[in-house]
């Protein structure tokens, strides 16, 4: 018998998906672990979460907390930085640092039979860090030349320029992590060792192990190893909005450019538990995967784009929403229009279908978030910066059911808008304007690359 | 090693097709990975780039599948799909709650056999459009994008399979027909020229029987046109000079080596890590931390089946010149191929390789995809410890041995400048 092709197949019974779980402790030291035992394959992976990122830089410093972290490997105890780094080479163990916003982040990917050895390296870099005049000046050196060469990448230019008309140049989270060019320059070994003394310690950080242990020997070796990390009074000062948006249209200069990248949007309000669900399965269905669509739109009728997306972009105290593309030049303008049509188009409501498209998609692919450790550290990193609550992924999908189409019609009203939007795009100045003008009667605000203002047009 | 000994079932249809079954299920998750033995290596002169273009309209729906549906089904079901062209193969792979594997099974069974008929001039304009704006943002558009095509068509020779970018160019986008896009499916999508990999929690009773419902009738076309490609050298050093908009100078020299899995192929991964592949590695240390000559270096090899080469990449600190970044390049080569590398340099590059291979095990797709490369170039998909042990074998002797064989050849270098002609000051 011939198959029947046109008959879309039924899934089969659904297998039941079991959360790992998670056991939380406290050391000696008050420091936070947060744990996942898991025995699969015999590695293990450790996070270190430490609540202080480039928005605890200070005024004429910026990019403090990203040296910080560039430094922090830079020799440890007996080691210098060359050492350190052969000695978890040796043992084929992964060491990582990252830096943003809202916290740096020290990472180790070890195998079983290492571990201990791994560890002990491991707060080694935490407890003793050597902070040495020579290795602070390449390091520094390092990151100039990396400032130098950000002038050349636009998407990072276009969302860092974005950012700071978003959220204003007063407030905390709105430069760029890796600094400007004087402030680095005023940066000493002394300000990098006051980082070290004064917010990283165990009393402001989390560390996230999931992996091939038990629980007792981690909270022993840890015990053991971070014992000369000393809580401390925390003198840190309270976050305080400054945001300030800048509503208008900008453009960017970059000569040559084949491309423009373009950003639109508005800054938000921060990530609350209230609506938090209803934003997530808004933007599903606005711009958060490819069938969505901003990307349906631009990518598969117009043909505009590689492709197009949206987002609400959560710090830990604040937010903005954006689309954002790369379109060939001369498209420029007809994709500003088609996404402005979107956001005006969203605010008059979602349907049913979309909505149940939306929440089948969210909540089918959940299993696979907890597939790999780093997704699962991921997760828990997640939730300690965001303070969220300890039956958070447990009651996950039934938050995604429970919204309905009222909320998410609810939360495209108070969340998206098209009055005073921020418009950006980025590319050859004489063929930008034109298309821009089209748009708008308005003043056209001409910036620099750091986000200064050139002219007015 | 007993983790990288994967179990796994390999049979074929009767009409051609490979069957790779890896059942594992830790996860409720099935992947679904499909290597089609063609790339941008089978395309003509005037139309490159049009392997991946029928990448793209795989995604465009088929007889059973209306447009834009192919991506929903998936997703609506919470899973996540793909592709990818290289020059030797094109591969498409999903990851689905298990549940789904029979949709996914139809999905790609369908566009295998009957994408002909949904084809349409409209569909094909669009995503003519799409993947010119992929060049345009990924290559035109980024700072030394166009190294890479620069770098391949002076190294291969003229008509080698890999001597121009799988993206394609520019002027051959615009001329791709329907009728280009018809062949290229008949000439390369058979179900005799593919290989399909399932890997994760299902029952492999139910998946056979799922996998010989959708794919047995599929009629194989004739046999997929096989390559000639002679081996060739490169004549006389040659050294090409552009400015583009870049802020630092950067300097690409690039050998001609081994193909994937021949005898030095693995100990030139070894010179690669070596070379730069840690805070420690000889051209790290010296060009990067000691000397401050250079903001970033990597070198590594790239095998595939018709060639390989091996590729050393500096951007120049400002103010440095590329010539003295060449010229302690080429010093430290000497000094390997004079002196050998440690063995503890070499215990600990295959320490890493070691344990990247046990926490790649992580990843159900990505196990998938790792099956079928293995069976693409070795025939046979278990081969994590086979290929394991090619690194254990390495010596000081075989290190030696491929730097001298390989680096004291004809060689291309590319130097990218900045368009004023200066760096920055």
């Amino acid at each position: 018998m011939k198959l029947d092709r046109s008959k879309k197949p039924s899934p089969s019974i659904e297998l039941s998906f079991v959360l790992p779980e998670v056991e939380e402790f406290k050391l000696n030291n008050a420091l936070d672990v947060i744990f996942v035992h898991r025995n699969n394959l015999p590695i293990i992976r450790l996070n270190l979460v430490v609540n202080c990122g480039s928005k605890t830089d200070p005024m004429n410093k910026k990019g403090l907390a990203n040296l910080f972290t560039m430094m922090i490997d830079e020799g440890a105890d007996e080691y210098n930085g060359l050492e350190l780094m052969d000695e978890f080479d040796m043992l084929g163990t992964n060491f990582d640092l990252t830096c943003n916003n809202d916290g740096v982040y020290i990472s180790l990917r070890t195998l079983k039979e290492n571990a201990d050895r791994s560890i002990e390296l491991f707060s080694k870099v935490i407890t003793k860090p050597l902070f040495d005049e020579q290795s602070f000046a390449r390091e520094k050196r390092k990151v100039l030349t990396r400032l130098i060469q950000l002038k050349d990448d636009p998407e990072e230019i276009a969302s860092s320029v974005f950012e700071y008309i978003v959220l204003g140049k007063e407030d905390a989270y709105s430069f760029p992590i890796t600094g400007f060019e004087d402030d680095i320059n005023n940066i000493s070994i002394e300000d990098i060792k006051g980082v070290y003394k004064s917010t990283f310690v165990p009393n402001n950080s989390a560390l996230i192990v999931v992996g091939d242990i038990s629980k007792e020997e981690l909270s022993d070796k840890l015990n053991n190893y971070l014992r000369n990390w000393d809580p401390k009074v925390l003198d840190i000062e309270k976050y305080k909005s400054k945001v300030k948006e800048s509503p208008g249209i900008y453009l960017i200069h970059k000569e040559g450019s084949v491309q423009s990248e373009i950003r639109i949007g508005h800054n938000s309000k921060k990530r609350d538990k209230h609506d938090f669900f209803s934003r997530t399965l808004l933007n599903t269905i606005l711009g958060g995967q490819f069938s969505s669509r901003i990307n349906l739109n631009l990518r598969e009728e117009k043909g505009y784009t590689y492709g197009a997306f949206s987002r609400f972009n959560y710090f830990k105290e604040c937010a903005f929403f954006y689309a954002s593309t790369s379109v060939g030049i001369e498209n420029t303008g007809n994709a500003i229009k088609e996404i402005i049509k979107e956001l005006n188009l969203i605010r008059e409501g979602v349907t049913e279908k979309e909505l149940e498209f939306a929440q089948l998609s969210t909540i089918g692919k959940y299993p696979a978030n907890f597939e790999t450790n780093r997704q699962i550290a991921h997760n828990l990193t997640t939730k300690y910066l965001y303070d969220l609550p300890d039956d958070y992924f447990h009651t996950y999908l039934d938050r995604i059911r429970d919204v309905s189409i009222e909320q998410v019609n609810k939360a495209a009203i108070d969340h998206i808008h098209t009055e005073n939007l921020v418009i950006l795009a980025l590319g050859n100045k004489e063929k930008l304007i034109p298309q821009l003008r089209e748009i708008t009667t308005d003043n056209i605000t001409e910036l620099d690359y750091l986000g200064n203002e050139v002219s007015i047009i | 090693m007993n983790i990288l000994d994967i179990n796994y079932e390999k049979y074929r249809l009767e009409n051609g097709l490979e069957v790779i079954l890896h059942q594992n299920n830790i996860h409720p998750l099935v992947s679904v990975n499909i290597w089609y033995k063609a790339g941008s290596s089978n395309e003509k002169r005037g139309k490159t780039g049009i392997a991946h273009l029928f990448e793209h309209m795989m995604f465009q729906g088929s007889e059973n599948v209306p447009k834009e549906m192919h991506f929903r089904y998936i997703q609506e079901a919470g899973g996540s799909l793909n592709g990818s062209t290289s020059f030797d193969r094109t591969n498409y792979y999903e990851k689905v709650p298990s549940n789904f594997l029979e949709l996914i099974l139809w999905l790609e069974s369908d566009r295998m056999s009957q994408l002909l008929p949904s084809l349409t001039q409209e569909k094909l304009n669009n995503q003519i459009d799409v993947v010119r704006n992929e060049r345009l943002e990924r290559y035109d558009n980024q700072p030394y994008g166009l190294a890479w095509e620069i770098l391949i068509k002076n190294l291969y020779p003229d008509g080698h399979p890999y001597s121009w970018p799988t993206i394609g160019y520019l002027e051959d986008m615009n001329s791709y027909t329907l009728e280009d896009v018809t062949q290229f499916f008949k000439n390369y999508y058979s179900p005799s020229n593919a290989c399909i990999t399932i890997a994760g929690n299902f029952d492999k009773g139910n998946a056979k029987e799922l996998v010989e419902k959708y794919f047995s009738d599929i009629k194989s076309q004739d046999k997929a046109i096989s390559l000639i490609t002679p081996s060739f050298k490169l004549e006389r050093d040659k050294i090409i000079k552009r400015n583009e908009n870049v802020q630092l100078e950067r300097i690409y020299m690039v050998w001609p080596t081994e193909k994937a899995f021949e005898p030095f192929d693995s100990s030139l991964d070894i010179v690669g890590d070596i070379l730069s592949g840690s805070k420690n590695s000889r051209l790290y240390k010296t060009l990067v931390y000691d000397k401050e000559i250079a903001q970033d270096i990597s070198a590594y090899q790239y095998s595939g089946k018709y060639a390989g080469h091996f590729m050393i990449i500096a951007t120049a600190k400002p103010k440095v010149e590329l010539s003295l970044l060449r010229e302690e390049i080429f010093r430290e080569l000497d000094n390997i191929s004079q002196k050998g590398v440690t063995q503890k340099e070499i215990t600990r590059s295959k320490n890493g390789i070691k344990s990247s291979f046990i926490y790649s095990m992580q990843n159900i797709e990505s196990l998938a995809d790792q099956l079928n490369f293995y069976n693409f170039y070795l025939g046979e998909p278990n081969s994590f410890n086979y290929d394991l042990l090619r690194y254990e074998k390495a010596t000081e002797d075989t290190i030696k041995d491929c730097l001298n064989k390989y680096f004291k050849n004809s060689h291309i270098e590319l130097h990218i400048s900045p368009l004023n002609g200066e760096t920055e000051k």
